[in-house]
C-alpha cells in the first residue's frame, strides 16, 4: 500500500465544506490577485514591497514543487536546488557575461531541464522515501558544490546583480505579473491529460502501468515542470536580492517550501498559494517577537495543522463522485 | 587507515544511536520525525541541567556519575518523546501522512527556539568532560573514554534489538508496524505502544545527546539540526524501518565521511557521502537490509 | 476532525498584507520617519536567528551601551541616539527584508553587518536611501572591491589579517604551516590569503589548506588529515565553537606543534571550550581588545553590570561604530547622508580600540592594528605588538 493512496482516500472521503465549494469558484483566484495587485496602495514602504515581492517568488516555488509533491505526489525534500540552479545561472550569467536578466531566462530553463533530467532519471524508480533523501542529497550537493567553486563566488556568492528595475514598486507588479501566469500555467498544467496523468500515477501507480500510462515518463515530466518552476523563481530571486549566497539554498529553505505546500492543501493550487503566503510573511510578522520569532513560528505550525489536517485549503478531487 | 576506520567508526556509532529512533518511528508510523534531532539537543540540554544541579565532581567519579546523568536523562528525553507524539503526532493519526511533517517541522522549530529562549545562544560547556590519555591499538589512536562511549552505544542497541525481536512488547511493535488496524483488532494497545516506542526512540536520542556533550564539551540550541539529517541518511542507507540496518547504515555513514574527508578534503566530503548513498540506492533501491517491499494497493 | 471555516483564515493573509502599518501607500502622503527634533536613528543588522545567532547579543548590547553612554552626556547635536536591530539569520533574504524594514523605519546610519554573504545584498539598499553604512564585524573583500561611496569597514580586512599571521608565522621560524577554515567567506579569505603569503619563496610553506563544516562536534578526520602533514604551525581562521573543539581535539590526538587563531576565536568561550590544558599556548591575531588595552578595564566592567556576561566578538566593534557615527553626524551636523560620508572621510584620528581612526581610499582601517595574543592562565594575553 503507497501512502500516496492513504492520502487521498483520506481526503475524499469528506463531505465538500463551503470551503471547498468555494475554491472551485474561479473568482477566488481573482480575489487573490486583487489583493496582491492592491496591496501597494495601501503599504508601499521599502520593507513592505521587499516582503511582499519575496512571498510572491515563494509563491511561485511553492506552485512548482506542487507539481511534483501535489499533483504526482512524488516526495522532494531538496526542490531548493532547480531554484539555485536557476538563480545562480541567472546570476553568473548576468554578472560575468553581462547579459542583461531576461536574456538569461532561456538558458535557465535549458539549464534547469537538464538539471531535473540529471537529478530525476536516476532517482525516480525509487519507493517514495528514499526518493525522499536522494533529492535531499542533491539539494545538499548542489548547495556544497556552489559554496566550493569560484565560478559561483564560493561561499560569499554573486553579488552586483543587476535590477530589472530600479523602482521596487513596479518590480513588485512584474514580479506579481510573473507569478501569476506561472500559478495560472501549473493549474492549467493540472487539469490537461498530463495532469490527470499525473494524478493516475499519485492514486495508483499500479493501475496507471497497467492502462498504458508510461508511469517512469509521466514522473519525469512532472520532476521537469517542477525544475523549470523553481528555476524561473530562482531569476525572480536573483533580481529581487541583487546578491545571492549559498545560505539561501539550505536544506530548511526546501523544507520550508515543502510546508507551503502541505499546509495550504496538497494538489490545490488556492490552497498552496496560501499555504505559500502564510509560511513567508509569517515569520516577518513575528519579527517584532525577536528571541520568541521561531518559536511561535513553530508552535503556530502545529495548531493550523491540528485545526486543518487536510491543509487550509484542501483539493476536492473532481474524478471521484 | 585504522585511524580513518577508528573515526568513522566513533562518529557512526552516534549516528545509529540516533538514527534508531528515527528508524523505530518510521518502522511504527512512517513519520519522519524531523524533530528527533532535536531531542538529542533537548538530551544534551537536560544533562547539562542534572550535572549542574550535581554540583562539582571529581575526576575520578566522573564516568559513574555520568552514567547516572545518562540514565536520568534518558528517562528525562523519553517522556520528552512521549509528550512530543500526544500533542502533536497522535490527533493527526488518520490526516495525510505529510501533514505530520509539517508539525514535525514544526515542533523541530519549537524545541530549538524553545531552548534558546531557556538557556540563550551562547553555547554551553559540559562541566565534566571526558578527556583522557590516548592508546595506540594497530596504528589508530584512541582513548578508553571513546571506547566506553561506543561500549554503551553498542550495549544499548544490542538491548533494543532484543526487546523488539524477543519480547511480547517487541512483537506488539512489529505487528503494529505491519498493520495497525488487525493488531488492534488482536487485542494490541495500539496507543500505548506506540508511545513506548517514542520512549524508546527519544531515550536513545537523549543517550546520544548526553555522551555527545560529556565528549565533545559543547553544546548549542542548533547542535540537533545536522545530526537529525545525518542520522536520517543513515536510516535510509541501512534500509528505514530496520533495527540492524539503521546501526549498519549509521557506521557505514561514518566511514564515508571519515574517508571522504580524507580522499577528497573536508569541503567535498558531504558530497561524496551523498554521491555515493545516491549511487548505492539506485543500484539497491531499498537500503542495506531493507524488505523488498512490493507496493500494494 | 471538523473543518473550521476558511473565513476565519482571511484576516490572518490581510493582517500579512497590512503588516507594517499604514499610511504608506502608493496613493498615500510621503510620511518618512519623524526629521528634526526626534531620536537619531541607528540601524542594525545582525544575526539573531540561525547558525550564527549567537553572536547577534554581543554586537547589539555593546552598540546599545555605546548609546547609553552617549545619551548620558546629552546626545548628539542635542538629540537622543536609538538603536534599530533588525535580524539577519545570516541569510540574504532575511538581510534584504531587515535592510528594508530598516530603511522604512528611517535609521540614519547603519551599524551592523556580521556575515558578509548576508551584508553584501543591504550594499545597494542601504545606498540607494542614501544611508551611510559603518560595517563593524563583516570584512570579506567583496565589500571593499565595490568601491561604494557610503561603505565604511571598520574591522581589519582578511588581507590586513593574512599579512599579521605571516609575518607573525615567519618571525617564529615555522616550516611547514596547515591553513584551516570552515568554508566561510571570512575565514576562507583569510585563510587562502595567507596561503598566497605563506606560498611566496623564503620561509614557511602552507603545506595543506584543510576545510571544516561548521557546526558538527567531530573534526577527527580532519585532525587526521592535519597531522598526517606534521606540520609545526596550524592556523585556524574560524570561529570559536569550532575552534574551541578543533584545537581540544589536535592536542587529543597529540599534536605538539604550534596553534595560530583568528579574530573570530578570540572569546572567553573559545578556552572554556577547548579546556585550559589544550587553549595554554594558543596563539592569536587579534585587533586591539579590551582585554589588551590599558584602561579598557572600565569598559569591560560596565559592560558586565549592564548585560551580566562579558564582552564577546566584535563588542568592541560595534561599540566603536555606534561611537564613530555620532561623531560623523556631530561634525556633519545633521544626518544628511551625504554630509556624513563627507565627516567620515574627513575623520583624522578618532580613537577606537583597534587605535586612532583614519579611513584609507577604499574605506578600510589604514591601519589594521593586528598583533599576536596568546593564552596564558585561561586568558588571552598580548604577546606581541608586531610593531
Amino acid at each position: 500500500m503507497t501512502s500516496a493512496v492513504k492520502v487521498r482516500k483520506v481526503g475524499t472521503d469528506k463531505p465538500p465544506t463551503r470551503a471547498s465549494k468555494f475554491l472551485q469558484n474561479r473568482w477566488a483566484g481573482l480575489a487573490g490577485l486583487l489583493i496582491a495587485l492592491l496591496a501597494p496602495f495601501v503599504n508601499a514602504s521599502p520593507y513592505a514591497l521587499s516582503v511582499m515581492t519575496s512571498a510572491a517568488v515563494f509563491v511561485m516555488l511553492a506552485a512548482g514543487l506542487n507539481i511534483v509533491v501535489g499533483y504526482c505526489g512524488l516526495l522532494d525534500l531538496g526542490y531548493v536546488a532547480f531554484f539555485a540552479v536557476g538563480a545562480y545561472t541567472s546570476g553568473v550569467l548576468a554578472t560575468r557575461f553581462d547579459l542583461p536578466l531576461p536574456v538569461t531566462v532561456p538558458f535557465v530553463i535549458v539549464v534547469t531541464v537538464i538539471a531535473g533530467i540529471v537529478i530525476g532519471a536516476p532517482t525516480l524508480r525509487l519507493r517514495s522515501d528514499y526518493l525522499a533523501i536522494v533529492t535531499l542529497g542533491f539539494g545538499e550537493i548542489i548547495r556544497i558544490t556552489a559554496n566550493n567553486l569560484d565560478v559561483t563566488g564560493g561561499p560569499s556568492g554573486i553579488y552586483g546583480i543587476p535590477h530589472l528595475t530600479e523602482s521596487p514598486v513596479v518590480f513588485y507588479y512584474l514580479t506579481v505579473v510573473v507569478v501569476s501566469l506561472a500559478v495560472v500555467g501549473a493549474a492549467r498544467l493540472g487539469r490537461s491529460r498530463l495532469g490527470r496523468a499525473w494524478r493516475f500515477v499519485r492514486e495508483d501507480e499500479d493501475a496507471a502501468e497497467a492502462m498504458g500510462v508510461n508511469t517512469y515518463r509521466v514522473k519525469l515530466a512532472a520532476y521537469i515542470a517542477g525544475a523549470v518552476w523553481g528555476g524561473l523563481a530562482g531569476v525572480l530571486f536573483a533580481a529581487h536580492l541583487s546578491a545571492i549566497s549559498p545560505t539561501s539554498f539550505t536544506f530548511l529553505q526546501s523544507a520550508l517550501v515543502l510546508m507551503a505546500v502541505v499546509l495550504g492543501g496538497m494538489g490545490s493550487i488556492p490552497g498552496v498559494v496560501v499555504g505559500a503566503v502564510v509560511i513567508s510573511l509569517l515569520p516577518e510578522i513575528l519579527r517584532d517577537l525577536a528571541d520568541y520569532r521561531f518559536f511561535l513560528f513553530g508552535v503556530l505550525l502545529i495548531v493550523v495543522m491540528l485545526l486543518r489536517p487536510q491543509g487550509l485549503w484542501p483539493a476536492r478531487s473532481r474524478e471521484v463522485s | 587507515m585504522t585511524q580513518l576506520v577508528w573515526n568513522g567508526l566513533f562518529v557512526g556509532s552516534f549516528y545509529a544511536l540516533v538514527a534508531l529512533g528515527y528508524s523505530m518511528v518510521y518502522g511504527i508510523i512512517k513519520l519522519l520525525n524531523f524533530a528527533h534531532g532535536d531531542l538529542y539537543m533537548l538530551g544534551a540540554f537536560a544533562g547539562f541541567a542534572i550535572l549542574g544541579a550535581v554540583g562539582g565532581v571529581s575526576a575520578s567519579m566522573a564516568l559513574p556519575v555520568l552514567l547516572m546523568v545518562l540514565v536520568a536523562t534518558m528517562l528525562l528525553t523519553g517522556l520528552a518523546g512521549v509528550a512530543l507524539e500526544r500533542i502533536a503526532y497522535r490527533p493527526l493519526r488518520g490526516a495525510p501522512r505529510l501533514s505530520l511533517l509539517i508539525t514535525a517541522v514544526g515542533a523541530s522549530f519549537a524545541l530549538e527556539y524553545g531552548m534558546r529562549a531557556a538557556a540563550g545562544a551562547d553555547p554551553r560547556v559540559y562541566p565534566v568532560r571526558l578527556g583522557g590519555t590516548s592508546l595506540e591499538v594497530l596504528g589508530a589512536r584512541l582513548t578508553l573514554q571513546q571506547l566506553v562511549l561506543v561500549g554503551v552505544a553498542v550495549a544499548l542497541m544490542v538491548g533494543l534489538n532484543t526487546l523488539i525481536t524477543r519480547t511480547r512488547e517487541g512483537r506488539a511493535m512489529r505487528a503494529i508496524a505491519l498493520d495497525p488496524r488487525t493488531s488492534s483488532l488482536m487485542g494490541v494497545d495500539v496507543n500505548a505502544v506506540i508511545s513506548r516506542t517514542f520512549f524508546l526512540g527519544s531515550a536513545l536520542a537523549g543517550a546520544a545527546g548526553v555522551m555527545a556533550g560529556a565528549y565533545y564539551g559543547k553544546i548549542d540550541f542548533l547542535m540537533g539540526f545536522l545530526i537529525g539529517l545525518k542520522a536520517f541518511t543513515a536510516a535510509v542507507i541501512g534500509g528505514i524501518g530496520n533495527i540492524p540496518g539503521t546501526m549498519l547504515g549509521g557506521l557505514l555513514l561514518g566511514l564515508l565521511e571519515s574517508f571522504g574527508t580524507f580522499w577528497l578534503g573536508g569541503e567535498w566530503r558531504d558530497v561524496f557521502a551523498f554521491g555515493v548513498l545516491i549511487l548505492f540506492l539506485t543500484v539497491r533501491p531499498t537500503g542495506l537490509l531493507g524488505e523488498r517491499v512490493t507496493e500494494r494497493v | 476532525m471538523r473543518a473550521i471555516p476558511l473565513k476565519s483564515l482571511t484576516p490572518l493573509v490581510l493582517l500579512g498584507l497590512l503588516t507594517a502599518g499604514c499610511g504608506q501607500g502608493l496613493l498615500g502622503g510621503d510620511d518618512q520617519a519623524p526629521k528634526g527634533n526626534g531620536p537619531i536613528l541607528l540601524g542594525m543588522l545582525i544575526p539573531q536567528s540561525g547558525s550564527e545567532a549567537a553572536i547577534g547579543p554581543y554586537m547589539s548590547n555593546a552598540a546599545q551601551l555605546a548609546i547609553d553612554e552617549i545619551n548620558a552626556k546629552g546626545g548628539v547635536l542635542g538629540r537622543k541616539l536609538e538603536l534599530k536591530t533588525a535580524d539577519d539569520a545570516c541569510d540574504a533574504q532575511s538581510a534584504v527584508a531587515g535592510a528594508n524594514k530598516l530603511v522604512t523605519e528611517g535609521v540614519n546610519v547603519s551599524v551592523g553587518g556580521y556575515c558578509s554573504g548576508a551584508t553584501l545584498p543591504t550594499l545597494p539598499i542601504f545606498g540607494k536611501a542614501n544611508i551611510p553604512m559603518i560595517i563593524p564585524a563583516a570584512n570579506s573583500q567583496e565589500l571593499v572591491d565595490q568601491k561604494l561611496k557610503h561603505v565604511f569597514l571598520i574591522n581589519g580586512t582578511g588581507s590586513q589579517q593574512a599579512a599579521a599571521a605571516d609575518k607573525w608565522m615567519t618571525k617564529e621560524g615555522a616550516k611547514s604551516v596547515v591553513l584551516v577554515h570552515d568554508n566561510t567567506s571570512y575565514s576562507k579569505d583569510i585563510a587562502l590569503r595567507t596561503k598566497a603569503l605563506l606560498d611566496a619563496p623564503g620561509g614557511a610553506d602552507a603545506v595543506l589548506v584543510e576545510t571544516v563544516t561548521p557546526k558538527e562536534s567531530d573534526y577527527s578526520a580532519n585532525v587526521t588529515n592535519i597531522l598526517a602533514k606534521k606540520p609545526d604551525y596550524v592556523y585556524w581562521t574560524g570561529y570559536f565553537q569550532e575552534g574551541g573543539l578543533i584545537v581540544r581535539q589536535l592536542r587529543q590526538a597529540g599534536y605538539k606543534g604550534h596553534i595560530l587563531l583568528g579574530d573570530g576565536s578570540v572569546s572567553p568561550k573559545f578556552i572554556e571550550i577547548a579546556g585550559n590544558d589544550a587553549a595554554e599556548g594558543v596563539y592569536a591575531t587579534m585587533t586591539q581588545t579590551p582585554d589588551t588595552l590599558e584602561g579598557a578595564e572600565n569598559w569591560i566592567a560596565s559592560y558586565k553590570k549592564k548585560f551580566g556576561t562579558d564582552p564577546g566578538p566584535y563588542s568592541n566593534q560595534a561599540y566603536d561604530a555606534v561611537r564613530l557615527a555620532a561623531e560623523a553626524i556631530g561634525k556633519a551636523g545633521g544626518t544628511d547622508g551625504t554630509k556624513v560620508v563627507a565627516a567620515l572621510e574627513g575623520i583624522d584620528g578618532f580613537p577606537m580600540f583597534s587605535g586612532p581612526l583614519k579611513f584609507t581610499p577604499e574605506h578600510t582601517l589604514s591601519n589594521g592594528g593586528f598583533q599576536i595574543l596568546v593564552v596564558k592562565g585561561g586568558k588571552f594575553a598580548l604577546q606581541d605588538s608586531l610593531k
